[in-house]
């Protein structure tokens, strides 16, 4: 979710606050930059961004992360719901 | 999308809107709070309230981390990104927070540097990018986004870029739940838990909960299906006469967080002695500063920071509704003189603030409320 540059504020009712405090959105990663710490990441809309690995060891591709603010928060683990 | 499209299943909503129906005790009501602004949007997005008993309300809580920020502190950012040479940065929601003198949108129009950026990382690319300028980044969110402020402040030191700075405003979720949970006016029947804050803090920090105030919390998603199982499992234990702290997040959420997650934020920041929430007033120990091993990177002592106190407008009821004392459509204002257009209080401008939820998902009818 890099910002274009554009002063469009992004929170959007059908979106959600992104921006703000507790939204975490579930990425999937696609490219390890091991020695940065970074990894380019998907989400379900298809839009691709880069996300800080500081916080979660061991990623791979293809791991489905909990991402805030460009920081992985963690790996999603399966589970079934209800 | 795995991990979102299985916790949307409608059927499955109905299932578990039969289970709650068959937990609660006729002629009870019950009274849960959604501590966090992102249960508040869920609910309203998807209409969970609609699939759940008359007799079961949900209350709207404190966790919208920009509706909490007061105005004094928005003039504050505001003065900052007045600065000659300033690139003041920060997420989207900020820019429409009311001042009391304008917005930090005004204040871009009125030829101030002002940029969203959607991560602290942005913002220090732009100082990466910009060496003869002063990049600043308005740093907001409870312990989900601390987190990411720490991480970019750790790579900014460690590159030693000295025009990055950042005016700390995070806040921390305990402290103004305890503060909750003495108000006299707060009758609650228990918890719907922020589920990413105890990403990184885990579920433990909310056992005071049950322990000290006899209420029983669940740590919850944020999908349909999430809320409603929550929903469920603080209605299981109310009818076993149980009281605990549940993770029903278990997919995200460590019982004891993310504990890398958690030494970068002692390193990074401190606890300030006291902070003023939207609402609340002063609580003690309820939001971070930065460490004086970080102090360099402090914008409020690299600039001048007004810092002083603004009265919330007086026709506002932002706090009555942060704490989940009257609904949004109580507040005189709302949707008439307020409205997420033109908000007058904080609960209006962030999709996660309990106003603009039941505004955008035309929750004008008060039925419901009326049954």
């Amino acid at each position: 979710m890099t910002s274009s540059g554009a002063l469009v504020p992004q929170c959007h009712p059908e979106i959600g606050c992104i921006t703000c405090g507790d939204e975490g959105v579930a990425m999937r990663v696609l490219k390890l930059d091991a020695s940065r710490a970074l990894a380019v990441c998907v989400d379900g809309a298809g839009s691709t961004s880069e996300v800080d690995l500081g916080l979660v060891a061991g990623v791979a591709p293809g791991d489905e992360l909990l991402v805030h603010a460009g920081v992985a928060l963690a790996r999603l683990e399966p589970e079934a719901p209800a | 999308m795995r991990f979102v499209d299985e916790f949307r299943d409608a059927e499955l909503g109905q299932v578990l809107a039969g289970e709650i129906l068959s937990v609660v005790e006729p002629g009870r009501h019950y009274k849960i709070m959604e501590v966090c602004g992102g249960h508040t949007h869920s609910i309203y997005k998807y209409g969970i309230d609609d699939l759940l008993p008359a007799n079961v309300e949900l209350v709207h809580g404190p966790g919208c981390p920009v509706c909490v920020i007061p105005m004094g502190r928005v003039d504050d950012g505001i003065a900052v990104a007045h600065e000659p040479g300033v690139i003041f940065t920060c997420f989207g929601d900020m820019l429409r927070i009311p001042g009391s003198d304008g917005t930090l949108l005004d204040a871009k129009a009125e030829g101030a540097d002002v940029r969203m950026v959607y991560s602290p990382l942005d913002a220090l690319r732009i100082a990466r990018e910009n060496p003869d300028r002063q990049v600043v980044f308005f740093a907001i969110g409870f312990e989900t986004t601390a987190p990411s402020t720490a991480l970019t402040l750790k790579r900014a030191k460690a590159e030693g870029l000295e025009n990055f700075s950042c005016m700390c405003s995070h806040v921390t979720i305990v402290p103004p739940l305890r503060a909750l949970m003495e108000s006299p006016d707060m009758r609650l029947d228990g918890f719907i838990g922020p589920g990413h804050v105890a990403t990184v803090v885990g579920a433990r920090p909310f056992e005071f909960i049950p322990a000290s105030y006899g209420k029983p919390v669940v740590v919850s998603g944020f999908e349909p299906l999430d809320v409603l199982q929550s929903i469920h499992m603080i209605l299981t234990q109310l009818a076993e006469g149980r009281c605990e702290v549940e993770n029903q997040y278990r997919r995200v959420v460590p019982y004891d967080g993310n504990l890398k997650a958690l030494e970068v934020l002692a390193e990074v920041f401190e606890l300030r002695p006291h902070f003023e929430w939207r609402g609340l007033g002063f609580i003690s120990q309820s939001a971070l500063e930065l460490s004086a091993a970080y102090a360099d990177f402090d914008a409020e002592q690299r600039f001048p920071v007004p810092g002083v106190r603004v009265a919330d407008p007086k026709a506002c009821q932002c706090g009555e509704v942060l704490k989940g004392v009257i609904k949004p459509w109580e507040c005189k204002v709302f949707g008439t003189a307020c409205t997420p257009e033109r908000p007058i209080g904080t609960c209006m401008v962030s999709p996660e603030g309990a106003c603009a939820a039941y505004y955008n998902y035309g929750r004008f009818a008060r039925e419901r409320e009326l049954v």
